[in-house]
């Protein structure tokens, strides 16, 4: 009988469940055990299906070399399906044996057990107070990045030792640097852009377990830094430079060719029956006998010794640079200019015979004859180019007889009339005759006289020199033109004495003493 | 003038060299009784130490991870089961933070030194098997005597702070030396024999880190402001 009711209240109990779809809770499985600082822990678990009936939870655990079973003392602070063992209740290298049971109405289920040793399960809380920094080093940025250890972990006393990591990225990107610190608490970044936005995090693990989780976002935005730029722009300024002045030094030794190529020379005027290669390696004498032309001057063969007229002026160059005549007929300067150096040298443009000075002609007439020696000479200056200021200082002579003879000879001053020295003076000198053998006899255009016309010179006349002598005397050719007044002479206006050029006395000859002839 | 400029010279250079030589001098020889001297090398000592038992403890967890591949099943959390108890349990060693904090320095030294002095023979005994198997690889049997020296060097090492800290009066003179030590401990009842290689290596992975962390527990008690 008894057994009769017993099998039908398990038949009813077997029976009614599966008619409403209930059953036995389903298996619950323990996800995991974490320890937020190496002195408590929790754990928690998966529920199976509860089989339609309210179902109930227990934690059973067996402590290491011990047959005790002690429940969970704490179902509440991890959560829903979790425990939490307190300080009291855990203990570091002692395996915990934890089993999670399902308990309903219609039956209980046990979960795996699971061992767990609280060392091996530690995972942290992220570390806390991330600040970041922007410090300088030698004027270069860098980022500083500091935190502290989460507030649970006793890093202090030595129980727990956490290692470090953080990351960092820039704004735009997607990807993350990471950098691992170790233990420090404190870590430098370089080389991060100016002008950007920065984010970082910081995570820990201790010595065996899990990573944290990444700490809150930090940003700091880098500043504009000049130092930088302003440095890559000397170096691109240096660089610029240096090949700058590479491209100069190549100009420079390549300028000849340059020069060719962007400015041709010109060429160089021909003159007929000039001969360049003469010029450069002949002798003077060839040089010039090509320079004059054998129908120059046109005259005819009038055996009048006045019409043409071989003159020849001594001059000597005492100095280098100097040329200076002395006549002592006086001083007198020429100005001869050569026009260019192909064809100006060897004519004879006649020129005015300056006096610098005309006051001077006074004292002409008191100098004797004396030597005028290299004083005289001094002031003879030549200019290479073919400019002579032959100054000619004044001798005077006997104004009496009015005969100077021109000769460059410094002993020519024949007349007994000593001259004050040192003084040179621009004047005319006027060719009073030619004699016999072929001396011009210049004499001075006095400041009271003017210059008495010679008496067969009644015009201008110029004077070309037809070749210089080996001793450096001029060989002048001499043509009769018309006289014309020349007033140009009267260029030292300032000495009122000087009237070097008398308006009305024809100048009879103009000796245009081109003593440039440095034949070198 | 350039006399007096080479006589400073002369000067300065002795005097560089001069302290160069006191420097290397100084080092290795630390007279008893120098107050810089003292604390600068405890400390120093103590890294080293702490240092040696921070390696020993990764080679032991390497072998250990190896082992277990073989004979467990790898469970969720990583941990192995045990069937056998270590042969270490019998020794009373701090279980928690304040526990560790609670007991006496001395207590403490000598809770590590009795550790490594348990650890001698077994794991010797473990590297001769180790290297007499032939299916095992062999970078096994190098880390097993690597990991066997290791405990010889560290013993001796933590003798050495522990003298250190008697001579400095940092703790009482109530510490064992290494004979007197010998005598406390259990007679070697062989348990250890007993033990799998696994489980052998599970122990001792477990108490190397024991050791590593009294150590830094000990440190930071003794010379706190050097890395604490």
């Amino acid at each position: 009988m008894r057994n009769v009711l017993e099998l039908t209240w398990l038949l009813m109990l077997v029976v009614t469940p599966h008619a409403k779809g209930l059953s036995p809770p389903g298996k619950p499985t323990l996800t995991s055990c974490r320890s937020p600082e190496k002195e408590t822990f929790t754990c928690w678990w998966q529920p199976g299906s509860d089989g339609g009936l309210p179902t109930t939870y227990a934690l059973y655990y067996v402590k290491e070399s011990s047959d005790l079973v002690y429940e969970c003392p704490d179902y509440f602070t991890g959560g829903e399906n979790s425990c939490f063992f307190n300080k009291n209740n855990t203990s570091i290298w002692v395996n915990y044996n934890i089993t999670v049971v399902a308990t309903n109405r219609l039956g209980s289920n046990f979960s795996d057990p699971v061992d767990v040793d609280v060392v091996y399960i530690v995972q942290p809380n992220p570390p806390e107070n991330v600040s970041l920094s922007v410090m300088e080093d030698k004027g270069w940025p860098f980022l500083r990045v500091t935190w502290a250890p989460p507030r649970k972990a006793d890093t202090r006393s030595g129980w727990i030792t956490l290692i470090y990591e953080l990351r960092i990225r820039s704004e735009g990107e997607n990807e993350w640097e990471t950098h691992v610190a170790g233990q420090q608490k404190l870590f430098n970044i370089f080389s991060l852009r100016s002008g950007g936005l920065y984010l970082v995090q910081v995570r820990c693990k201790p010595d065996h377990g899990f990573w944290s989780e990444w700490s809150a976002t930090s940003q700091i935005r880098f500043p504009d830094y000049f130092h930088r730029e302003k440095s890559a722009w000397i170096v691109i300024t240096a660089v610029c430079a240096f090949i700058f002045l590479i491209i100069t030094w190549l100009l420079h030794l390549n300028s000849h060719s340059l020069k060719h190529c962007l400015l041709p020379p010109v060429p160089g005027p021909k003159i007929k029956g000039f001969d360049q290669q003469l010029l450069k390696r002949g002798k003077s004498e060839d040089i010039f006998s090509a320079l004059v032309m054998s129908e120059f001057p046109p005259m005819s063969s009038s055996s009048n010794i006045d019409d043409l007229l071989v003159e020849y002026v001594e001059v000597y160059v005492p100095e280098e640079r100097e040329a200076s005549k002395d006549l002592d007929s006086g001083g007198f300067k020429s100005e001869t200019s050569t026009s260019d150096s192909d064809s100006g040298r060897g004519s004879c443009d006649s020129r005015t015979l300056l006096m610098e000075k005309c006051g001077r002609a006074k004292e002409r007439e008191d100098r004797t004859g004396e030597r005028a020696e290299q004083d005289d000479w001094e002031d003879a200056r030549v200019d290479a180019r073919g400019r002579t200021w032959p100054s000619v200082l004044p001798h005077l002579l006997r104004p009496s007889d009015g005969q100077i003879k021109a000769r460059s000879d410094v002993n020519i001053a024949a007349s007994g009339h000593k001259q004050s020295p040192a003084r040179w003076s621009v004047e005319y000198v006027g060719v009073q005759t030619v004699a016999e053998d072929d001396v011009v006899i210049l004499r001075p255009c006095g400041g009271r006289e003017g210059c008495p016309p010679p008496p067969t010179f009644h015009e201008r006349d110029y004077s070309q020199v037809k070749r210089v002598g080996s001793d450096d005397t001029l060989l002048l050719l001499q043509k009769l033109s018309e006289g014309t007044v020349d007033e140009g002479g009267a260029r030292d206006a300032s000495h009122k004495n000087a009237t070097c050029a008398h308006s009305t006395t024809p100048m009879s000859g103009y000796v245009d003493t081109a003593a440039v002839f440095q034949m070198t | 003038m350039p006399r007096n400029l080479t006589s400073v010279w002369l000067l300065l250079a002795s005097i560089s060299l001069g302290s160069r030589l006191a420097n290397v001098a100084a080092a290795p020889i630390c007279a008893n009784g120098q107050t810089r001297c003292r604390v600068l090398s405890l400390a120093n000592l103590f890294d080293r130490v702490i240092q040696h038992s921070a390696r020993m403890h990764g080679i032991s967890n390497e072998l250990h991870s190896e082992f277990q591949e073989q004979y467990v099943v790898p469970s969720r959390n990583h941990i192995g089961r045990v069937s056998r108890n270590c042969h270490t349990s019998t020794l009373l060693t701090p279980n928690g933070k304040e526990n560790a904090q609670r007991i006496a320095r001395e207590e403490l030294t000598e809770v590590i030194l009795k550790l490594l002095m348990a650890w001698r023979d077994p794991l010797w005994h473990f590297h001769r098997i180790i290297a007499h198997q032939h299916d095992l690889a062999n970078f096994s049997s190098d880390k097993a005597l690597e990991m066997s020296a290791m405990v010889h060097e560290l013993r001796k090492g933590v003798e050495k702070v522990a003298e250190k800290m008697q001579t400095l009066g940092m703790i009482s003179n109530s510490v064992s030396t290494l004979s007197s030590l010998e005598d406390l401990l259990p007679s070697d009842s062989g348990e250890w024999r007993l033990m799998k290689d696994h489980e052998l290596l599970y122990c001792f992975r477990r108490d190397s880190d024991k050791i590593q962390n009294y150590l830094k527990i000990l440190k930071c008690r003794i010379v706190p402001e050097h890395g604490c």
